[in-house]
């Protein structure tokens, strides 16, 4: 038929795909994210097969196969062992919003904690520069809890001069 | 047994995009400007398909450059009635959603069908389609297909 | 855990298929997209689509926000009439296919399979797509994406901010100028290494130290590659790049902290110990490596080759990982160069099997090239190896 046009109009369709969500806790996240909002409490689980505590809390640990775990209270402090300064603005997926930058995620070894089973937050500091391996941080709690991970706004930086193990 | 099992609300939105490529752009062009629909010819496996594609999905022959026009008017070949209502459906229950080949096809496409009554339509109903008369850049360039009186036309 | 593997048959590649990369395909749609490498497989084979039995079909969930893309993907793949799979293991799907293709074939169900790895990044929200995989209860409003600074943080802790820094921007700039050989890289700067520490100091940081520069691209892409058993391969007179073994390791973390084994290392040591390799460096000639950005590139060769100490970095400082090198590194330009994401771990296996087949054209290693290896990575530290050969592996069972 036709010559194709040189300068084609290639079609494309923009959509936001949104969809209502509805997570289950099961009893185990459940009943941690329970003792957050009603006790501000951070619960582990310990496996007492081998010691490992779990954080997040699951049904059976990973690696021993075992569900004789027993629920121990843990932090609200701890040892920062890991960071991220983020610049870049990506969008909180939960409402396609573009966060502030820079904000640091941080792992917290929580007190009471044996081993390397951080939990993994929002870190507030009012300086970057001064962050490293070993600051003490404490969780701050918000004010109206739901029942989820934001019941825990972030952790704050201890201004102890203490640097953990 | 007493569970802490509870239920959190949550959401996802992202926006995404969908490129239709130059052959498909060609042919929701052709509906929406010129009210001409384009199918693909496909002379190794001996179809006409539309909606057109750039290679045959039997013989990997390429499409890209073999158009033919095929008629506004076609048979349908299968169709169901929509009766319940849902955000996304591109109008209010009750419609009928039909396969329609249209003259000179040899594939289906789904479309919308208006009828005085729907529950007289059936397989082998003559269709013809009703052109969206703002410009639409996807398969509503054609709005729907209305129904016509058998023996006027058939092929 | 399983240390024995054993194949009822040989397999080898016979044919490799990849789009042009790019950060915008707007002429083409997915299934047209797909079709291009899928074309260009069977013609690299000298087969036709009635000689596939079987397609294994693969990219990321939620990238392009599109369901069931094996199915009206069927426009392009050829899939029509034949059996079909779908798998997706986030940044390992490329890898997954080529493994599963490879067992389809090894265990005597299909003669030829035929694996296709797409993304359309352009078409979705990646960094979006990804923070979705992380538990929504727990960790979805923290996710930013596949960005992280910690292996840069821990690198400089190790060796010095200067000494790190540069050897990561070295490897970027190495790989910058391997991409320059490879015409279908979807992006090559023309780095010059005189300004190594420009570069790093000018570039834009994302988190911590992992900044713009050496973090992978955003692509548009497919990669097909034909996975045939040895009687096909005799009757077609075919050149194949037989794979040898693969291997797959993942965790239910998704951080390594300092003085926990990676899954990297761990997968290198279940494949070299099952294929008698004790000296990687020796005993494969080229790697082609899923790295996604430059620091994890390099800290990763450490990983994978089990090296200690500060022997990695050496390599990149010596030129020891350039094509030229005695051990080339991603001759392709790796995944800085072109990253469409569910097709990149399977590209990562063209480009291996490219390398063993002596038909990687301008950027083909000049040694010769016995054995190749391959890595896919993704999600929770998912760590894939794949080898390939030369020569026709002994020992399976027919």
């Amino acid at each position: 038929m036709t010559d194709t046009p040189r300068e084609q109009e290639l079609i494309v369709s923009k959509q936001i795909l949104s969809i209502e969500q509805t997570f289950s806790t099961g009893p185990i996240m459940g009943h941690f994210l329970r003792e957050l909002r009603d006790n501000q409490r951070i619960m582990a689980l310990r496996c007492r097969a081998n010691g490992r505590f779990l954080l997040p809390p699951r049904e059976v640990d990973a690696w021993s196969l075992s569900d004789d775990l027993e629920w121990i209270e843990v932090g609200p402090e701890g040892t920062l062992c890991e960071f991220d300064v983020v610049y870049y603005a990506s969008p909180d997926p939960l409402t396609g919003a573009t966060r502030n930058v820079p904000y640091v995620i941080g792992w917290v070894i929580l007190d009471g904690v044996e081993g390397l089973s951080p939990l993994w937050h929002l870190i507030h500091t009012t300086d970057i520069p001064a962050l490293r391996h070993g600051l003490r941080v404490r969780a701050v709690f918000a004010e109206t809890r739901t029942g989820a991970m934001e019941d825990i706004v972030h952790f704050e930086v201890l201004n102890t001069g203490e640097t953990g193990p | 047994m007493t569970t802490d099992a509870f239920t959190i609300a949550g959401k996802m939105a992202l926006p995404y995009q969908y490129f239709a490529g130059a052959t498909s752009s060609r042919c929701i062009v052709a509906l929406r400007d010129e009210k001409k629909i384009l199918a693909s010819r496909c002379e190794r496996s001996d179809r006409t398909v539309f909606p057109p594609r750039q290679v045959c999905d039997l013989t990997f022959e390429d499409l890209s450059d073999n158009w033919v026009e095929v008629s506004d008017r076609g048979t349908i070949t299968g169709f169901t009635i929509i009766r319940y209502a849902e955000p996304y459906q591109p109008m209010a229950p009750p419609y009928v959603l039909a396969l329609i080949r249209l003259d000179g096809s040899d594939a289906t496409l789904t479309h919308i069908v208006h009828s005085e009554d729907i529950e007289t339509v059936a397989i082998g109903q003559r269709v013809n389609a009703v052109f969206a008369e703002t410009p639409v850049n996807n398969i509503l360039a054609i709005r729907h297909f209305c129904c016509v009186p058998t023996d006027s036309d058939s092929p | 855990m399983s240390t024995s593997k054993r194949k009822h048959r040989n397999v080898g590649i016979i044919g490799c298929g990849m789009s042009v990369f790019s950060s915008h395909r707007e002429e083409v749609n997915q299934p047209e997209m797909i079709h291009e490498a899928v074309a260009e497989a069977l013609a690299d084979a000298g087969i036709t689509l009635a000689d596939v039995d079987c397609v294994v079909h693969g990219n990321m969930e939620l990238f392009e926000m599109v369901h069931q893309p094996d199915m009206w993907h069927s426009l392009g793949s050829g899939v029509v009439g034949k059996s079909g799979l779908r798998l997706t293991t986030g940044g390992t799907t490329g890898m997954t296919l080529a493994c599963a293709a490879d067992n389809l074939v090894a265990s005597g169900l299909h003669d030829v399979v035929l694996a296709i790895g797409f993304e359309k990044l352009q078409e979705g929200h990646t960094t979006g797509g990804i923070s979705n995989m992380a538990d929504p209860l727990w960790g979805r409003k923290l996710q930013a994406g596949a960005l992280t600074g910690t292996t840069a943080q821990a690198m400089i802790d190790e060796f010095g901010k200067e000494r790190a820094c540069d050897a990561a921007m070295k490897l970027r700039i190495i790989m910058d100028e391997h991409a320059a050989l490879n015409d279908k890289a979807h992006r090559s700067f023309g780095l010059e290494r005189r300004y190594i520490k420009e570069l790093t100091e000018n570039s834009p940081p994302l988190v911590g130290e992992l900044r713009m520069i050496h973090m992978c691209s955003q692509s548009d892409g497919a990669c097909a590659v034909i996975f045939a058993a040895p009687h096909k391969i005799k009757e077609w007179n075919a050149n194949p790049a037989w794979v040898v073994d693969h291997e797959t390791v993942h965790r239910e973390e998704n951080v390594v902290f300092t003085g926990t084994k990676s899954t990297h290392r761990v997968a290198s040591e279940r494949l070299f110990a099952r294929n008698g390799i004790t000296n990687p460096r020796e005993q494969l000639d080229v790697f082609e490596m899923y790295d996604p950005s430059a620091w994890w590139g390099l800290d990763w060769l450490r990983e994978f080759l089990l090296l200690e100490g500060d022997e990695h970095l050496k390599m990149v400082e010596n030129d020891e990982i350039g094509i030229q090198g005695t051990f080339p590194v991603n001759p392709s330009g790796g995944v800085m160069a072109s990253n469409p994401i569910g097709a990149t771990a399977l590209v990562r296996v063209a480009e291996a099997a490219l390398q063993v087949r002596g038909t990687a054209g301008r950027h083909q290693v000049p040694k010769e090239v016995k054995r190749a290896l391959a890595s896919g990575f993704g999600g929770t530290l998912w760590s894939v190896l794949m080898l390939l050969a030369r020569d026709e592996p002994q020992g399976a069972s027919q």
